[in-house]
């Protein structure tokens, strides 16, 4: 709980949500580091925009550099790239499951909002998805 | 060797950071406060200058490549004042990783004279940047 109070204080904006989510991804086949590079290639930014975000990112404690300029999520990056995907997952899942949205649509829809709804209107509306999926009749799912 | 179009994708992508680049340092020459900012406008000034050439070499090289420049930037600077040193460690971050996009370059251009001396010519300018803002930071 009390990573996501910190979240919410820090209002991470949408842009540094996708930076650590980067991170994260191309940083799952190197032991988590990623390279500025690849980071400013999957966003689609410039290497300098990249390393003047990071910078900011790490002075909030969310990624640490090495001396090859090579970035990784610190254990409070981590967290918050867990929290981010774990509200997308969710918000996607109503969207998908009880609104009936296409996976494509729900994707971009979901992506707006990963970073901003709060950790109890997740859960909730986890619940309220899982609810909705076994009130409905079996050959409807 | 690199394709032609590949190359000029690269080229395209060396003279955004280029052209953001200058565009960082001409909104940090304005957020400039405290005692040493008027010793240091000129400071920026010329990096101004230097990018923008940058940008222009860059675009010229792409142009006689026989295609015609592409310039992809998301940018929205904003932020309030910001003393010297905190304006030469932000410069030093952009200044740096355009010395580490030329060094990556520099292979995919080997064989290509033109190129290949326009790239070693940058490795050494921004080289030279990036020296000068270490110590100006020291």
């Amino acid at each position: 709980m009390e990573t996501w109070k910190e979240f919410e204080a820090n209002e991470l904006t949408h842009s540094a949500a996708h930076h650590l989510l980067a991170i994260d991804e191309l940083g799952a086949k190197y032991g988590g580091w990623a390279r500025v590079s690849d980071i400013a290639k999957e966003l689609a930014i410039t290497r300098g925009s990249v390393s003047i975000n990071l910078r900011a990112l790490k002075k909030r404690g969310y990624v640490v550099t090495d001396e090859h300029r090579m970035v990784k999520l610190s254990v409070k990056g981590l967290e918050i790239v867990q929290a981010v995907q774990s509200k997308k997952a969710a918000f996607k899942a109503f969207l998908v499951e009880v609104l009936n949205v296409s996976e494509h649509q729900a994707d971009i829809d979901s992506c707006k909002v990963e970073h901003l709804i709060s950790h109890e209107t997740t859960e909730r509306l986890a619940e309220f998805v899982e609810q909705f999926k076994h009130s409905q009749p079996s050959h409807t799912r | 060797m690199k394709s032609k179009a590949e190359l000029v994708d690269d080229l395209n992508h060396l003279m955004a950071e280029e052209v953001e680049a200058f565009l960082r340092y001409f909104q940090l020459r304005y957020r400039l406060r405290g005692t040493d900012w008027l010793a240091a406008e000129s400071f920026f000034d010329k990096a101004m200058d230097e990018t923008l050439e940058h940008a222009q070499e860059i675009a010229g090289k792409i142009r006689s490549l026989g295609h015609t420049p592409k310039l992809e930037i998301k940018l929205s600077l904003a932020g309030g004042p910001i003393k010297l040193q905190e304006a030469l460690a932000e410069a030093l971050e952009f200044e740096q990783q355009a010395l580490d996009a030329y060094k990556d370059f520099l292979p995919r251009v080997e064989g290509d004279t033109m190129l290949e001396d326009f790239i070693r010519k940058q490795i050494a300018t921004e080289t030279e940047h990036v020296q000068e803002i270490t110590m100006l930071l020291e």
